[in-house]
């Protein structure tokens, strides 16, 4: 058995860090776009379940494995072997020979990055989300800042974080409102 | 099975109060109770707080010396002012895939084989470039108005009620009355693809009644005829696949597809025989990368590919 914090802290910097080269694997590979926060959710259940009984030498190695076995099982699973998966098998090996290029993004291009997510954002979300990270700003101070219910402000926050932090890790940043929310039809073209 | 939306918001309102001044080893005690509860909560904490960490190192770096400080003073809209136009050009003729060429009288925007760029317009109107593509755009008091030289594009056209939006792609006139579509020109056939609002399609003579079209559906316009579509949004997001460098294929014939994929690439697939053409093929694939369409078809269909020069020739 692997102790939690260690657990915890292999998640945070050797499986983290692939979640761009992951995504754009499971998008490559997955028609349905909608299914993939799903894919990736379960993805990580996985890993991290298996990670309990002994760490991987080669997380990246490990990782990719682990999600072309997931998508094998779930086209089998719905019969729609789609023959770009076969093409990926191949391409497959030659990115884990390879470490990944993505963890040396220069800083500044992170920074512009940011700059951008928070440029998506809702105007008064950005507001919310500027005050409280940058400024640091307490939920209160916000809410009297901008003269709204604290409510408001959290509601606000949580979905600019979402959208952020989706937008950080490689994502559209764009999130549906609302857990209840159907999924989104027309996600990032 | 889309519950891990709502873990996530879940975990993102814990990591949002963890940050409050009122945090207390009582809610400490009971977030630590909720990631013990599953799996589930565990990842998307770690993810939201490895994502959370990353905004947070980034604003450390990016408040001291931010060349504007006060974000939250700047329009949505920004990367999309006429301002960042020179610059977005410069980064993209650096990638080489996309050259401004001056003319007398309007912008013109190209793309080479394999190309793809985006130009943002002074009006906030953003047109993006497909391979092979020539645009001009002349921006007037009264009118926008885009001439579709060559190839194809998609818009993304910035609202101005007093402005009409027009393209012109050979002898049709689309007239923007939304927002979001793609023109697409193949010598005498105009494709308009319409991601979102309507658009107004008609012939530049204006011989016959123009057709309106919204949201979902496609366009085939040749000389003698207009042909409207009407697919789901899901298909006309497939057509915009090129957006993101992929191509879309949903049982489409070998040959069609091959001809696809060789609007792309210098390199041309050149499929010999009936019976290879016939075969449907269905996936998605980057555009570009013809090598790896060729060895798809040797490997899922035991098509014989041999590279000859420039051209790959597929036979059965």
């Amino acid at each position: 058995m692997v102790d939690a914090q260690r657990l915890d802290d292999w998640f945070l910097s050797e499986v983290m860090p692939l979640e761009p080269a992951l995504m754009r694997f499971l998008r490559r590979n997955w028609r349905n776009t909608s299914e993939i926060a799903d894919l990736r959710q379960e993805l990580y259940m996985k890993l991290y379940d298996a990670g309990r009984a002994g760490l991987p030498t080669q997380t990246r190695a490990f990782v990719f494995r682990a999600a072309r076995n997931l998508l094998i099982n779930r086209a089998l699973r719905e019969q729609v072997v789609s023959i770009e998966l076969v093409a990926d098998l191949e391409a497959l090996d030659v990115a884990d020979a390879s470490a990944g290029p993505e963890r040396q993004t220069a800083a500044r291009q992170e920074l512009r990055r940011l700059q951008v997510g928070l440029d998506r954002l809702p105007p008064r979300c950005r507001e919310v989300v500027v005050l409280r990270r940058i400024e640091g700003l307490s939920q209160r101070e916000v809410a009297g800042r901008l003269g709204v219910g604290e409510d408001t402000v959290e509601k606000q926050m949580v979905y600019g974080m979402r959208a952020l932090i989706d937008f950080m890790l490689g994502g559209s940043g764009k999130i549906r409102r609302g857990p209840a929310a159907r999924p989104a039809k027309a996600g990032e073209l | 099975m889309s519950d891990h939306a709502a873990i996530e918001e879940h975990a993102v309102l814990w990591r949002a109060r963890q940050e409050e001044p009122g945090w207390s080893a009582d809610d400490q005690a009971a977030l630590e109770a909720w990631l013990e509860e599953s799996t589930a909560h565990r990842v998307a904490w770690l993810r939201v707080e490895y994502g959370w960490r990353k905004v947070g190192r980034l604003a450390s770096l990016r408040s001291p010396n931010a060349p504007a400080a006060e974000p939250q003073r700047r329009p949505p809209a920004r990367l999309w002012r006429p301002a960042a136009l020179a610059a977005s050009l410069a980064a993209a003729v650096g990638l080489g895939s996309l050259a401004l060429t001056g003319g007398f009288l309007h912008k013109a925007y190209v793309t080479e084989v394999g190309g793809h760029a985006t130009v943002p317009l002074a009006d906030g109107t953003k047109i993006e470039l497909n391979t092979d593509t020539k645009v001009r755009a002349d921006l007037e008091k009264t009118q926008r108005t885009v001439w579709l030289d060559r190839g194809e594009a998609y818009f993304e056209v910035a609202h101005d009620a007093s402005r009409p939006f027009v393209v012109y792609a050979g002898e049709r006139k689309v007239t923007v009355l939304g927002t979001k579509f793609s023109v697409r020109r193949d010598h005498n056939r105009v494709i308009v693809a319409v991601a979102d609002g309507r658009v107004r399609v008609e012939e530049v003579k204006q011989k016959k009644p123009p057709t309106v079209v919204t949201r979902g559906d496609t366009v085939i316009a040749e000389p003698a005829a207009t042909l409207v579509t009407p697919k789901s949004i899901e298909r006309v997001e497939s057509e915009l696949a090129w957006r993101r460098g992929l191509l879309e294929f949903d049982k489409a014939t070998l040959g069609d597809a091959t001809e696809e994929v060789n609007r792309y690439n210098r390199k041309k697939l050149v499929v010999e025989d009936p019976q290879a053409a016939a075969i449907r093929i269905t996936g998605s694939f980057e555009a570009e990368n013809i090598d790896a369409f060729a060895r798809l078809l040797r490997q899922a269909f035991g098509l014989n590919v041999q590279e000859d020069g420039d051209e790959i020739r597929i036979s059965s």
